[in-house]
């Protein structure tokens, strides 16, 4: 058996016993699946590893692979930063991941259609009405709307942990526009580059084929009468901060990236303005978000989108892809219900643990979530990003009591959950020049398309720098590992 | 192709070529007066007066100008539209809305000029920088018409940005000898050389980058004649006006889908700015250059609106 103390390039590194560490149990061995990788890393001092990591960064600088920071005064470029460490997940654990992503995003997309259909789930008092009436992501406009193929939500992206008990728990559903998909592409080639000899030794799926299965995915839900769809992926522009992977996706499926003023709509079909005048488009491939899509429907100063869009989306002339109002089931309210929303659509048991929640709007959860502040995370229902987050443990008892007055004042706006102790992965410390054990969480990332589904075999997997840090988003300091899904047992 | 990208790649095609023309000419003239021949054209004032009025600066008074204000101010203030820093910076912005196009190798290229130019330190550039940084920009441009040539596909988005490129080129050259012919008549009669002799002919020649190839093609000392005859209406010379319009030429063919161009398409105007220059004899330019001059730039301007008006329009 390796021990930590062994490795030079481990030797400061510190196991936290509260915390599951993915690499080293609790007798501090490495773990069967990391131990080839724990031997190879071993041949370089941790010297090495600080060139490495210095050439990775300048790579992705120097290639643009960089996202937009808002401050106060100026636009920052910042790179995402890239962690040296791969995360492995073995054939057996990854199994129950795809199977239970693909569940729940089969279930959400059940769950969407009733929403704007039948409304059975409600008439049935499973999910409250007050849930979906009160959401201002619920659009009327798609009420009693077929989309093409029957699909909402395309693309899901939903967001993993590993508890201390070794398990996994869903802690989000993301359905709107899920984002990072590319820097899964990006990490694994930079790790390809930095450490091409570590891929020797192991066999993981590859992740290059998303673009390809995407493009597939687009061209099954084309409208009626289309032979050979015109697929698009339309963008907010280039100081949006996801830009580089909107024009990395478009690059990898071979298809025009364009932004809101490129296309136009006439009698109900859109159509994006070429060098050879108009061409009609089909599919597209959306990235920005509801409010802005079409200014006639929504929010009438927009410049991001189109003006009749929606039109000519109702009409059936062209598929948006994710549909419109899939912002009403992704939220975090809607979230506590997902293990009897796949009951109830599938008939079947959630393979995927959900998180316990304690809903604030109901009066007896809110009692107890103001009683036990310091044990609890307290999250506002409709905020991305990892903003509005308190951690009990971490709160003063005047911050305490702060939280207690936002939440008898706006209790529908607020859930609260256990503190779920994400899982510790090695992470190369530019500060120490050395590995530490970080806080981990797990993006995945599947496409549903008419008669045909994918899961990426890998995901991103976020890392958050700080220590004790337990929020991993990229806006928040957060950095990114490839991932590796195993196609066999070491 | 998008008519507002293809519009952003004309544009990343001109800022490139832009950027490198104002680079050289600032390391060619600065250099060339350190040990010019006559008192003027070795004055301060008088090569930085050259220089702001290549790059289209006329704000400050001619007779105190500061140099070390006016370097930066050409070079890398950002806050002067006509600075390299800013042509850099908007040739990646636009490159960077036709990123799903272009190749990653060009984009990155790209990118790591316009880091190099934004890193560079301002006090270095004014104490010993400037060869340094202007020969850095243009071996970067180097890079930037290799990557183009090299990585692209040779379809419409390359005819787009080479169409810019040529354009530009063809501007930028004019624009230099504009500008050195003013230099030439103002700096008259050293050692009793006339307008016809002045040493500004080789500077102007080293501008272009068209001096060693020049001296090759006549075997003599450039004159007015020569060297206007060279850069202007040589097809062979890779900076002539004339090539550069038959590169236009070549360019917009992968863009029209006409074998007989329509009267009103850029492509009939092009080809009919081309014929025009083709039967030109140096003679007849010499007479009358500042009209000439003024002429063949709106000729270029011409096809520049009336490229944006059939493609780019959005």
């Amino acid at each position: 058996m390796k021990n930590a103390n062994d490795n030079p390039t481990f030797e400061s590194y510190n196991r936290d016993p509260k915390l599951y560490d993915e690499i080293f149990d609790e007798n501090d061995n490495v773990r069967d699946i990391y131990k080839t990788l724990f031997n190879l890393y071993s041949e370089h001092s941790a010297k090495d590893f600080g060139r490495l990591n210095n050439k990775a960064k300048s790579s992705f600088f120097n290639q643009g692979i960089t996202f937009q920071v808002y401050g106060d005064h100026e636009i920052k470029e910042k790179i995402f930063p890239f962690d040296l460490f791969p995360r492995i997940i073995d054939p057996q654990e990854w199994e129950v991941i795809e199977k239970g992503v693909l569940q729940r995003s089969k279930a959400l997309n059940s769950f969407l259609w009733d929403l704007y259909h039948d409304k059975k789930i409600i008439k049935e008092g499973i999910v409250p009405l007050e849930l979906i009436s009160s959401s201002a992501n619920y659009l009327d406009q798609m009420n009693g709307f077929d989309p093409p193929g029957g699909i909402y939500n395309h693309i899901s992206g939903t967001d993993l942990i590993k508890h201390s008990d070794g398990k996994y728990y869903v802690l989000e559903d993301n359905i709107r526009c899920p984002s990072g998909v590319s820097y899964v592409v990006c990490n694994r080639t930079a790790l390809k580059r930095a450490l091409f000899g570590v891929f020797n030794h192991y066999q993981a799926y590859t992740v290059t084929n998303y673009a390809e299965n995407l493009l597939e995915i687009l061209q099954t839900v084309k409208p009626k009468g289309v032979d050979v769809p015109n697929c698009v992926v339309i963008t907010p522009g280039i100081y949006n901060s996801a830009y580089y992977e909107h024009s990395y996706l478009a690059k990898a499926m071979g298809v025009e990236l364009v932004e809101g003023r490129d296309l136009f709509v006439e009698n109900d079909f859109v159509y994006m303005k070429t060098i050879n005048g108009p061409e009609k488009v089909d599919v597209i491939y959306r990235r920005i978000d509801d409010q802005f899509l079409d200014p006639l429907e929504f929010k009438p100063d927009s410049a991001l989108g189109v003006p009749g869009l929606m039109a000519a989306y109702k009409k059936g002339n062209v598929c948006l892809v994710n549909a419109p109002g899939t912002g009403v089931a992704d939220d975090k309210a809607i979230y506590t219900y997902m293990p009897e929303i796949i009951r109830y659509y599938l008939d079947e048991e959630p393979i995927l643990n959900n998180v316990p929640t304690y809903h604030c709007s109901r009066p007896d959860e809110l009692a107890y979530v103001l009683e036990n502040i310091q044990n609890l995370v307290v999250k506002p229902v409709d905020e991305a990003g990892g903003y509005g987050i308190s951690i009990g443990n971490r709160l003063s008892k005047e911050e305490i009591e702060e939280v207690r007055e936002t939440l008898k004042e706006n209790p529908r706006k607020y859930i609260a959950q256990p503190i779920m102790s994400l899982s510790v992965h090695p992470t190369y410390i530019e500060e120490t020049e050395s590995f530490e054990p970080r806080h981990v969480d797990l993006r995945t990332f599947t496409l549903l398309g008419a008669d045909k589904d994918f899961v990426l075999k890998g995901g991103l997997t976020r890392v958050a720098l700080k220590k004790g840090n337990l929020i991993v988003n990229s806006s928040q300091g957060g950095g990114s590992k490839d991932t590796w899904v195993l196609k066999n047992n070491q | 192709m998008l008519a507002r990208v293809a519009n952003n790649l004309f544009w990343m095609g001109r800022y490139i070529e832009r950027a490198e023309h104002v680079a050289r000419y600032m390391n060619v003239n600065y250099f060339a007066s350190l040990d010019a021949p006559n008192e003027l054209s070795q004055s301060r004032q008088f090569v930085l007066q050259s220089l702001l009025f290549m790059a289209d600066d006329f704000s400050r008074n001619e007779n105190e100008l500061n140099e070390e204000e006016v370097l930066y101010d050409i070079a890398l203030n950002p806050d002067k539209a006509f600075s390299i820093i800013n042509y850099v910076k908007l040739a990646r912005e636009n490159a960077n809305s036709a990123r799903d196009l272009i190749s990653t190798e060009l984009y990155e290229a790209i990118n790591k000029f316009y880091h190099f130019v934004l890193n560079y330190p301002v006090d270095q550039f004014q104490k010993r920088g400037l060869y340094d940084f202007t020969v850095q920009v243009t071996e970067n441009v180097s890079i930037l018409r290799g990557k183009i040539r090299g990585t692209l596909l040779h379809d419409e988005v390359y005819a787009i940005i080479m169409l810019g490129v040529n354009l530009e080129r063809a501007t930028q050259v004019i624009r230099i000898i504009n500008s050195k012919y003013k230099d030439a008549v103002l700096a008259q009669g050293s050692y009793g050389d006339t307008l016809k002799n002045s040493y500004e002919w080789i500077t102007l020649l080293k501008c272009a980058e068209s001096h060693d190839m020049m001296r090759r093609f006549y075997r003599q000392t450039p004159t007015s004649f020569t060297t206007l005859e060279f850069l202007i209406l040589n097809p062979d010379c890779p900076r002539s006006v004339m090539n550069s319009l038959n590169q236009v030429c070549t360019h917009i063919m992968t863009l029209t889908h006409e074998k007989h161009p329509k009267k009103n398409s850029s492509a009939f105007l092009i080809g009919k700015v081309r014929a025009k220059y083709e039967y030109k004899i140096i003679e007849e330019i010499e007479i009358d250059l500042e009209s000439f001059i003024q002429n063949i730039l709106d000729d270029l301007n011409n096809i520049a609106i009336k490229l944006e008006k059939e493609y780019f329009h959005y």
